[in-house]
């Protein structure tokens, strides 16, 4: 029964969520699956050591070593794809829970109810939190079950560990579609504020390693938070993890009064 | 603050950027009364109600409903009103049930007997996903879910649209319960005959510019109307062209075509000393009718 605005949303999401979350398990399955192949072929690491410095950085800090499970899983998994399809299902979420809802029309209709504006926020706002966390518990699940039944030396709860830190950083830009959709009610503005910052972003981590001027200022790209810890194999960094929550929440706080504050379109 | 006045605006107004949408409206709707918002499409009538809901807010002015400020008491005002939205957009992935029964649970409960009633008046097939439903259907779901939880105040944007002639009725019939239970109703349309159907007072608004706001009978009784009378033989043109409020009178052999201002009654009374064959009266346009006050409003102004 669809008690509150809460319920209601997830149920909306619940198609898009069962596809992102089978996407995401298929993914880390075959990764493990191919890890065996992968560990043997050992010339990857000579030819790894020969890059330039500038090079390895882009490629994050877990690189190192590309035939170990933590290496392998850093660059297959963590260092890009993973957190770029949860960046995209959060920042899509992000966009269309507010915004999209306005132009279909009908957060009007949802708003004549005796529901205060805060509250749409906030419940539409838990649903991306929740749905961001069920697909990295699905995510985490299946390479979990493979790599333990592979017996694939590595710890499930650094992978764990890791998942958190992409689905925080994810977060950090559904965040930013959020308010940019509480901002101004239109799901392309969401999409492209949130997804050019992303691109920025990253390339300013990225970029930032090799790029003397830029080192100093790596600290401001998300990606640093996520990508700087190593967390695969030195394990979870609190505080960065705290920074991206943290930015996270900055950025709800600030989408409540835009919220409230504004005209509905429709 | 008195106790039966339900919507009260003071010089309300609101700009689109630039662009006007409403300018000072002043408004004053009475418990218990069916009040008729006017006005061709653009005129401003969907910005009034949706700054009484507090979906946009004014640019200058205020509005109270129920003596409540609209915007600080929103959720307080929306627990008492029903609202039909002009441009009905429901989630057309839910079956009628469910999205009546979400609407109720965010209204904390709802008397589901009730609404099975309404829905078996207007015959609405609520199993089914809104996916499907024909415009008339989705709003006749749309007037089950502003009449659901039987509220004290209802805004209804353009109710009718899309309904047959015989859910019309209905809707009619519904409106005139309402009003008989004491509870206020607010409608805006661009139908006149309509307004004058249901309507005790109708205000008119025109380029956002709330033009006049007046009983039925007084706006009937200034009202313009084309008409159209033929005879069963050729009649006279002098034997009409004497009578109050007839003007552009026409005679061509059997016919008669003249312009009526308020009653008929005196046009009628001449055309019944000749054999009458056929009465075709023209209900006046919204423009005939803005022209009217428009009109009057410049010659006051000077």
């Amino acid at each position: 029964m669809l008690n509150n605005i809460f319920l209601k949303t997830l149920r909306d999401q619940r198609r898009s969520l069962l596809m992102w979350g089978a996407y995401l398990v298929i993914l880390g399955v075959i990764m493990a699956l191919f890890y065996p192949t992968i560990s043997k072929m050992t010339a990857f690491n000579q030819y790894l050591a020969q890059l330039p410095e500038g090079m390895k950085e882009m490629f994050g800090p877990g690189i190192a070593d590309y035939t170990s499970p933590a290496g392998y899983f850093s660059s297959e998994l963590f260092s890009f794809m993973v957190p770029l399809l949860l960046l995209v299902f959060g920042i899509g979420f992000g966009a269309n829970t507010i915004a999209g809802e306005e132009e279909k029309g009908t957060l009007g209709f949802l708003l004549t109810n005796p529901v205060p504006r805060w509250r749409v926020v906030a419940d539409k706002f838990a649903v991306l939190v929740v749905s961001m966390s069920a697909l990295g518990f699905l995510f985490w699940a299946g390479l979990a079950i493979s790599v333990s039944a592979m017996s694939i030396s590595i710890s499930t709860l650094k992978l764990a560990e890791a998942t958190l830190g992409a689905c925080a950083l994810a977060l950090v830009f559904a965040a930013v579609a959020f308010l940019a959709g509480c901002i101004k009610g239109s799901k392309g503005i969401s999409m492209g504020v949130a997804g050019g910052l992303a691109v920025l972003t990253y390339l300013l981590y990225t970029l930032g390693g090799m790029v003397t001027g830029l080192k100093n200022y790596r600290f401001l790209s998300p990606f640093y938070h996520y990508m700087e810890p190593d967390t695969l194999n030195k394990g979870l960094s609190p505080v960065h993890v705290l920074v991206l929550l943290g930015l996270m929440v900055i950025l709800l706080a600030f989408s409540i009064p835009a919220f409230i504050r504004r005209d509905i379109a429709k | 603050m008195n106790n039966d006045v339900i919507i009260n605006t003071t010089k309300l107004t609101k700009y689109y950027g630039k662009q006007l949408g409403i300018e000072e409206v002043d408004l004053v709707v009475q418990r218990g009364e069916v009040f008729g918002y006017l006005g061709p499409n653009g005129a401003g009538k969907t910005t009034t109600i949706r700054i009484l809901l507090d979906f946009i807010r004014p640019s200058g002015g205020s509005a109270a409903i129920f003596g409540l400020d609209a915007r600080q008491s929103s959720v307080a005002i929306h627990r008492r009103v029903g609202y039909l939205n002009g441009e009905l957009e429901l989630y057309n992935d839910m079956t009628g049930e469910d999205l009546l029964r979400y609407l109720g649970n965010l209204r904390g409960g709802l008397d589901w007997k009730y609404v099975q009633e309404l829905a078996a008046r207007f015959q609405c097939d609520l199993p089914r996903r809104i996916q499907g439903l024909s415009l008339g259907n989705k709003q006749k779901l749309g007037l089950l879910q502003a009449f659901m939880h039987k509220p004290e105040l209802l805004i209804l944007d353009e109710p009718t649209n899309g309904l047959d002639p015989l859910m019309q009725h209905e809707f009619y019939d519904l409106l005139t319960e309402t009003k008989k239970e004491g509870r206020t109703v607010f409608l805006s349309s661009h139908i006149l005959p309509e307004v004058e159907k249901v309507c005790d007072r109708v205000g008119i608004i025109r380029q956002g510019k709330l033009i006049t706001v007046e009983t039925i009978e007084s706006l009937k009784s200034h009202s313009i109307r084309q008409l159209e009378i033929h005879f069963a033989a050729p009649v006279p043109k002098e034997k009409f062209v004497n009578i109050p409020g007839v003007r552009d009178i026409v005679v061509q052999d059997k016919s008669l075509t003249c312009t009526v201002i308020g009653s008929l009654d005196a046009l009628v009374k001449a055309s019944s000393r000749f054999e009458v064959v056929n009465i075709i009266s023209h209900e006046p346009s919204l423009e005939d009718i803005f022209m009217t006050f428009y009109s009057e409003g410049k010659n006051n102004a000077e």
